[in-house]
């Protein structure tokens, strides 16, 4: 016999903890974006050495992936604090994905030099590794409780659907297509054009979770807003008799 | 739930599918046939065919690393079968011999009087066998045969066809490469730099203050004192931790000649020469320079260099390829920056490079088609050189999904472009500041990638291709160095008769006298030195040397 679970919204009160971690995550999804291309665009025009750009980069992730690190693990500790049941656990895990900007810049000297794993000449791509696994790992987990959470909002539930395919595409082709450039097929024009497309991917892994959170608040708030309207709908029908 | 899950298994069935059914892995042809060479698809430039076929007895060196695709042997290979089926040449290989064993077997073929109607040899071989009547002349059917892109590459490298040229006549093909990829530059752990706050280097004194620091101040960071300001090997000169642009930084050019006073002098007897070495003597006494490089060689420098306690080296511009890119074996944000080598006073230093004829093609005197050899070469000059079309790369060079298979070591026939690292790197370095890779051709294409990866998605291992080819890399220096910063070997002729026999002996002197003299020796072994050369032979070379360069203004 099929068992009927009340809906409810993501957050009881106020949706403005979950407004504002994906806000944030937006943000600096944009600025580290900008950042990178503004740099990048001067390094290759040779306005700027190499190492020079490898400097001033590193200096950026170091301090905005720690300012952002910070205020998304307060976002996500408030969001789940605020909520209750599984969506309390779902984003009590995802606080663990707040690691992975504070990481940023810091997880080569972290991994190489003071644990002292060997690199095996793809130290960068290991150190990316690991950065991106802080990050899918935990956000993937997030939106599938969210997914397959029974008591949640259908649009919910398909909006966080999306947010793992999200997540799960921006966290690995672009590893893919290092690999496949650096180990397999070195040389091969078809890998050439995924480096151009991957890196735009790569641009894209703090935004596109971050609206994804936008788009679940805004769900659930209206979600909420019905519900509101609903119950009070019945006490007006009979006020009115 | 139930449409959450299906869908979940829908797209994981889906993606599955097109994993599979994406890409499939082209299958490299094994086959010999004529047909499935598919020479008659292509678009290809072919001289005149012989009919009927002639015959071609040659013979070649096959290196143990060549490997061929299955029935596939150096008798019966794409070449060959391009060589017949389109030229109407049949190849017959007399014998084939590693590459290490190659000069001697020829020797020994030729004293026996089994000699190939075309071979490959060195200047010096080529003197000789000259010298015994036994090389074509080639000058009459290079004039007549020679297609326009043969003799663009050719004249590139300016002094390539006088180094096949003897007493006017065009004895060989040279195959030719970019003499001034062969220059120093001077290579340095811009890592370390940062991280010890150091600036980059503009004079001698910087390289010294450089290389102290390197010593003492631990830039590995590993709280061992296990570093090493420049690395160099006991075989003071060549591609990899030499010491020829730490000279070159004092106006001083060992091993080569050059003009002074209006004539030519060697570079090693010159008083240039003093300050330099009394400079590397004290770097090695304070512990900058390994104190066993007199018996390092080159494997062993590279193990110095991955273990990450070699902070400067000077070499070629391809160094980050090897062996610099070990370097991050340990360290992945090791980086190594080419700069200009640095000079000790206000005077611009000039890198020494060599003219790079190291091979030349010849015929045997008698043989009836002296010509073919011109034909093969513009069949690879026409068709293959700068060939952008990737059914003609996949069938003569080697397809990408055979790496290791690489086809054009099955020809003797392989001239390379002087200028096109030189072309290459400034076109790619265009494309990369226009952020437009589409006039590039497939190989500069997947350079731009690999540079766009280093800038745009942090994969440091891309560094190597940043430091040659990329913006302010060692080929925009190189770049430098052909126009106003270098200082071309004017002696690129086959070795004159006293040089042939005495200058190994000097040569070994003049190694022992620097590597004694860097280990602390005093400095007046170099004066020493001075006069035995001139009076060991050096003084009969210096005449025909000068004699040479009257004939071959």
């Amino acid at each position: 016999m099929k068992q009927i679970v009340e809906k409810r919204p993501i957050l009881a009160n106020t949706h403005l903890p979950l407004i504002l971690l994906g806000a944030v995550m937006v943000v600096y999804g944009l600025l580290t974006a900008v950042m990178n291309t503004w740099l990048a665009n001067r390094a290759m025009s040779g306005l700027i050495t190499a190492p020079v750009y490898r400097s001033r980069l590193t200096g950026f992730e170091q301090t905005a992936g720690l300012v952002t690190g910070i205020i998304l693990l307060v976002m996500f500790l408030l969001t789940a604090i605020r909520s209750s049941g599984r969506v309390r656990t779902a984003f009590a895990i995802g606080a663990v994905a707040a690691l992975s900007p504070i990481l940023a810049g810091r997880v080569e000297g972290l991994l190489f030099n003071v644990i002292g794993i060997p690199t095996m000449g793809a130290g960068s791509v290991i150190a990316g590794a690991v950065v991106t696994l802080l990050f899918f790992l935990p956000m993937s987990i997030l939106f599938i409780i969210l997914a397959t959470g029974r008591s949640m909002p259908r649009g919910v539930r398909w909006i966080s659907l999306v947010g793992f395919l999200v997540v799960l595409v921006t966290s690995f082709y672009p590893i893919y297509v290092t690999v496949l450039a650096f180990l397999f097929k070195p040389g091969d024009p078809a890998v050439g054009r995924m480096i151009q497309t991957s890196t735009q991917v790569i641009r894209l892994r703090f935004l596109l979770p971050g609206l994804v959170f936008l788009l679940l608040a805004w769900i659930s708030t209206r979600f909420s807003q019905q519900q509101t309207e609903q119950k009070a709908a019945p006490q007006s029908v009979e006020q009115g008799e | 739930m139930k449409y959450i899950v299906k869908t979940c298994l829908i797209l994981i069935v889906f993606a599955g599918l097109l994993a599979s059914c994406g890409q499939p892995a082209p299958e490299v042809s094994e086959t010999t046939s004529t047909t499935m060479d598919g020479f008659d698809t292509l678009n290809l430039t072919v001289p005149d065919k012989y009919d009927p076929p002639i015959t071609m007895e040659s013979v070649m060196a096959v290196d143990a690393t060549v490997k061929f695709l299955g029935d596939n042997d150096i008798y019966n290979n794409v070449w060959t079968r391009a060589y017949s089926q389109l030229l109407g040449i049949d190849m017959d290989y007399q014998w084939v011999a590693d590459g290490s064993m190659f000069n001697e077997k020829l020797g020994l073929s030729i004293n026996s009087g089994q000699i190939p109607d075309m071979f490959r040899v060195t200047p010096a071989q080529m003197q000789l066998y000259y010298e015994a009547g036994l090389l074509a002349d080639l000058t009459d059917v290079y004039e007549q045969e020679a297609s326009e892109n043969t003799r663009d590459v050719l004249n590139q490298n300016p002094t390539a066809l006088k180094a096949a040229t003897i007493d006017g006549k065009l004895i060989g093909i040279p195959l030719t490469d970019a003499p001034v990829a062969t220059a120093s530059l001077l290579w340095v752990r811009q890592d370390w730099m940062d991280q010890l706050g150091i600036a980059a280097p503009t004079s001698i004194a910087d390289v010294m203050e450089i290389s102290r620091r390197f010593t003492e101040e631990d830039p590995n960071g590993n709280g061992v004192d296990d570093t090493i300001g420049l690395c160099i090997t006991q075989n003071l000169w060549g591609a990899v931790a030499s010491l020829q642009g730490f000279f070159n930084g004092y106006h001083a050019y060992p091993t080569i000649w050059y003009e002074k006073e209006g004539s030519l002098v060697y570079g090693s007897v010159q008083p240039e020469m003093r300050e330099a070495l009394l400079a590397l003597q004290k770097m090695y006494a304070e512990g900058q320079i390994d104190q066993e490089f007199g018996v390092k060689d080159i494997n062993q420098v590279t193990e110095t260099i991955a273990q990450g306690q070699c902070g400067m080296q000077f070499g070629v511009w391809w160094n980050p390829y090897h062996p610099l890119n070990l370097s991050q074996q340990n360290d992945p944000t090791a980086f190594w920056t080419a700069f200009p080598i640095p000079s000790v006073d206000d005077q611009v230093a000039k890198s020494q490079y060599t003219s790079n004829v190291g091979a030349l093609l010849v015929v045997r005197n008698g043989y009836e088609h002296p010509e073919a050899l011109i034909r093969m070469v513009n069949f690879w000059t026409d068709n293959i050189l700068d060939s952008e079309d990737d059914e003609i790369r996949r069938i003569f060079l080697g397809d990408i999904e055979a790496p290791d298979v690489v086809l054009y070591k099955y020809t003797n026939v392989q001239l390379w472009e002087p200028d096109a690292t030189l072309i290459g790197g400034k076109k790619l370095r265009e494309a990369l500041a226009s952020k437009d890779p589409s006039g590039l051709d497939l190989d500069a294409q997947w350079r731009y990638r690999i540079i766009q990866a280093y800038f745009e998605q942090g994969i440091l291992e891309a560094w190597v291709e940043v430091a040659t080819n990329g913006p302010n890399g060692a080929v925009s220096i190189l770049e430098q160095i052909a126009v106003d910063r270098g200082m071309m070997n004017q002696f690129y002729g086959v070795p004159t008769p006293a040089m042939a026999e005495k200058m190994p002996t000097l040569q070994t002197m003049e190694d022992v006298m620097i590597t004694k003299v860097i280990m602390g020796d005093s400095i007046e072994l170099f004066d020493q030195f001075v006069e035995d050369w001139y009076q060991l032979g050096g003084s009969e070379i210096v005449e025909e040397v000068n004699t040479w360069a009257e004939k071959n203004q």
